[in-house]
């Protein structure tokens, strides 16, 4: 008698796209979808078209799956199927068209924690990036931060979490033996031991145009919200923000200058209606969460320079050049200055040469 | 009858001595000269049958063999024609010799180096610097050298130099007269830069030009990372206004390379400004380092005790950059090849410009980028870590915008600049008296941990730092330096915090390595 969970591996491993076999299972129980192909030639009789059939039918061997547990327990790859009491609950809500099997490497514990992803343009900007590295290591206090591997803004994310030591979770659009880009490998290594990578494609398949725009939907799907921090146009991260609403997940939006092209994506999100993002605490306030802090900010004492810049820069924010015209002082004074109140942690540079007052 | 004159050939910058052995004997009318002699050498035949001609003297149509000994040494160049064509008089017995016809004693006197013309003018050689150094090491008295290079002959005392501008002179001194050696004068280090820009006409950039200031007072490499229009070509043009005098011993060791090089200066003989070269993209790694047969100097050795500027860094071959790891850290570059292996000085600053990206405006207020992430980590990663390793302070030099350009606010000018670079570089000297260490640059392990001791509170604040400014820990000893140098910009005997704070803003690649 075979497991009910060795038929989702049958499932998993048959081709067949999830979203058909869902349509399926909806009709016919598992079990007997599996009883009923030992008896039978006749793909009419549950309204299958000849091609699914003979994909379900190619992999419906028991020593094939048996070979094929075997072969994850020797790669050192675990499973779960949508039976697993490990399950993500989120994800088996039928808005999210739920993966049949989640191949994993990590920790899956984290999975129950609150959730939220991060996701963005692979080309980030400067301005993107300081945000995920300076907000997210923040964010990543309180929930366990979700994001696909990518290069750019997932990256950083995953980065930043894990430089709090974080939770991250890590949803490829390829087998786990395939990850991608080759100089997030590193990362991939990290969060395998400190977070989770997981999949919803056994471990050989390759990325392919569809697979990312799928795997979106479980990204967004394992969150409560996801925060877009700089997306293009025509984005891959505008697929996920599309998902959450499917999905009934928030959608948070960093906003970003109107006339740069990476950020027509998300301030238009921001008109649609999506929740604007400046800081951390923006959404964890959003879910009535206190802001875990590391360490409070104790008061410290400023000296006169010091006083000086801080009035300046709650002006406006400012070049270093500025500052030198605006204050007076001399390079190697302003440059004291600055070094100590970035110490502080009172202000940072925003972009290149660009230093603000940190909220 | 055989005659020998001495004169003197160069080995990298080792100077050794020359016989050119002149032999006349019967047989079929011919001119061969052997010991190892180059193309350069082997012409010397016609224009020492020309000037010999051309002077008034008999060419003799014999069998004439010149010996250049040591023989198993090559001879480059045209610096034996006068020691030959004297050679060639003696034994023909027309000049040098008495009544019963044997060689003057006074021929033995003197080592002659020139060139000739077919006119039979002496004519300007390379690297007589470095010969007469030699030469007088080995107790060697007087020396003739052409007319045109008295003035790097000048400033080398304890030996007699002679200038002779035409053959007939020269064949007057081995006949006995008594010539008067030239004049020497007193090495002068008084410079006068002469910077292509300056500092003053520089709008903005206050913080890269405080950055070249502490990177010329303590000779730090340093690296100008910004985006094209920044002006990183500029700032780098004001270096030589700013950087400090040279000391007589620099002064001599930077002439004789340029001696050698053949790039001296013709009035003031000697290097008296600190070198600033900038070689091309394209210039190839010998040009760069140095080779050839010969085993020439290379850019590397012109820039000792100078800069050497390469703008837009990655764009020069990474078989190039890697070589520059030995000078950068020895301060010499060997040089080797079959014939020999030869070192030269290389006791450069490197000064070098970047853009953040291929497309130059990564982080760019005014322009959007359009690299990818994996055009941009490619562009970075043609600069070797090890080669960042050895460049103390990192800038960021931003695009200027129109406030800045029209802003009237007064800066500084080079000379003001100078002044305090001067007299930071003079503390170090006389800290690191006695020793190799020229610089806090060259500072090694051990002098950092003497030189560079933090207070308690230093130390705290520099620990913070690396904490949260994402310092890498490849960056400590560079940070420790710099801030030695800041500290002795500000005359301070230790290095304290406000030094530390400056010195860890001068380590942005860090961060974006981070």
């Amino acid at each position: 008698m075979m497991l009910v969970s060795d038929l989702y591996l049958w499932l998993s491993y048959s081709r067949v796209s999830t979203s058909r076999i869902n349509r399926i299972l909806e009709k016919i129980p598992i079990t007997v979808l599996w009883e009923s192909f030992a008896e039978s030639d006749d793909f009419n009789k549950y309204s299958l078209d000849e091609k699914t059939f003979t994909l379900l039918k190619r992999s419906r061997n028991v020593d094939f799956i048996e070979r094929t547990k075997q072969y994850l327990a020797d790669n050192h790859i675990c499973y779960m199927t949508r039976v697993d009491p490990m399950f993500p609950p989120a994800l088996s809500q039928r808005e999210v068209d739920p993966p049949l099997v989640l191949y994993y490497k990590g920790r899956p514990e984290i999975l129950r924690e609150p959730c939220i992803a991060v996701v963005g343009t692979r080309r980030a900007s400067q301005y993107g990036r300081y945000f995920v590295q300076r907000e997210v290591s923040e964010l990543a206090r309180s929930f366990t931060v979700v994001s696909g591997l990518a290069a750019g803004i997932d990256g950083y994310a995953h980065s930043a979490a894990l430089s709090v030591g974080g939770n991250t979770v890590a949803v490829l659009g390829s087998g786990l033996f395939n990850p991608s880009p080759v100089s997030n490998i590193p990362l991939f290594d990290e969060i395998c031991k400190n977070g989770i990578v997981l999949s919803e494609y056994p471990p050989d398949v390759h990325a392919t145009a569809y697979t990312f725009p799928q795997r979106n939907r479980i990204i967004s799907g394992l969150c409560k919200g996801v925060l877009v921090v700089e997306a293009a146009e025509k984005s891959g991260s505008l697929i996920t923000a599309n998902c959450a609403l499917e999905q009934g997940r928030d959608v948070f939006a960093v906003p970003g200058d109107v006339d740069k092209p990476r950020s027509v994506g998300t301030n238009r999100l921001i008109k649609q209606g999506a929740v604007p993002v400046t800081c951390a605490a923006d959404i964890t306030e959003y879910y009535g969460m206190r802001s875990r802090k590391a360490e409070r900010q104790k008061a410290v004492a400023l000296d006169f320079a010091e006083e000086q810049i801080m009035s300046l820069l709650e002006k406006s924010e400012m070049s270093f050049d500025m500052l030198v015209e605006k204050s007076g002082m001399t390079v190697p004074e302003l440059n004291t200055a600055l070094s100590s109140l970035m110490i502080y942690g009172l202000i940072h540079e925003k972009s290149k040469n660009l230093y603000c007052i940190s909220k | 009858m055989l005659s020998k004159i001495k004169s003197y050939a160069l080995n990298g910058l080792e100077g050794y001595s020359v016989t050119a052995e002149v032999d006349i004997h019967s047989g079929l009318p011919g001119f061969d000269v052997v010991g190892l002699p180059d193309t350069a050498v082997k012409e010397s035949r016609e224009r020492v049958r020309s000037a010999i001609k051309n002077s008034g003297y008999d060419f003799p149509p014999r069998k004439i063999t010149v010996n250049l000994a040591p023989a198993y040494t090559k001879k480059e160049g045209p610096i034996f024609d006068l020691a030959i064509a004297l050679g060639l008089l003696v034994a023909t017995e027309q000049a040098g010799v008495d009544e019963r016809r044997s060689p003057l004693p006074c021929v033995c006197d003197y080592v002659f180096l020139g060139e000739l013309s077919l006119s039979g003018a002496v004519t300007r050689i390379n690297g007589v610097m470095p010969m007469l150094i030699a030469a007088r090491e080995h107790g060697v008295k007087k020396v003739v050298i052409p007319q045109a290079n008295i003035s790097e002959a000048r400033y080398i005392r304890g030996i007699d130099v002679y200038a002779v501008s035409s053959l007939r002179e020269a064949v007057d001194i081995i006949n006995g007269a008594t010539p008067s050696p030239i004049d020497k004068a007193a090495l002068s280090l008084e410079s006068h830069p002469h910077a292509s820009e300056d500092l003053k006409y520089v709008k903005g950039q206050f913080s890269a030009k405080r950055a070249l200031e502490i990177a010329a007072a303590g000779g730090h490499n340093i690296i100008m990372i910004g985006s094209p229009g920044g002006g990183k070509t500029m700032l780098a043009k004001c270096l030589p206004g700013i950087l400090p005098d040279m000391t007589e011993e620099e002064v001599m060791e930077t002439t004789k390379i340029h001696s050698v090089a053949g790039i001296l200066d013709d009035d003031s003989g000697v290097v008296t400004e600190r070198p600033f070269r900038s070689p091309h993209h394209t210039s190839s790694r010998i040009a760069l380092t140095g080779g050839g047969s010969s085993a020439r100097p290379g850019e590397v050795s012109y820039a000792h005790n100078g800069v050497l500027f390469l703008d837009e860094l990655p764009e020069y071959p990474r078989s190039v950059l890697e070589i520059l790891r030995q000078p950068l850290e020895d301060g010499v570059i060997t040089v080797s090849r079959v014939s020999r292996s030869v070192e030269y000085p290389a006791n450069f600053m490197l000064v070098a410009s970047m853009n953040p990206c291929p497309c130059g405006y990564y982080g760019s207020a005014m322009h959007q980028c359009t690299c990818s992430p994996s055009q941009i980590n490619k562009y970075m990663s043609r600069i070797s870590g090890p080669l960042l390793d050895r460049i103390d302070i990192h800038i960021e030099v931003d695009e200027v915008g129109y406030d800045d350009l029209t802003s009237t606010m007064e800066t500084e000018s080079s000379a003001d600049v100078r002044k305090r670079v001067n007299a930071a570089r003079a503390v170090q000297t006389a800290r690191f008296a006695g020793t190799d260490v020229h610089s806090n640059s060259q500072m090694t392990s051990s002098m950092i941990k003497r030189y560079c001791a933090l207070d308690g509170k230093s130390e705290a604040i520099l620990q913070a730092a690396f904490d949260k400014l994402g310092l890498s820990a490849r960056a400590y000893t560079r940070v420790l330096k710099v801030a030695r140098t800041i500290a002795d910009l500000a005359g301070a005997e230790n290095i304290e915090a406000q030094h530390i704070l400056e010195a860890v803003r001068y380590r942005s690649l860090d961060k974006a390595v981070k």
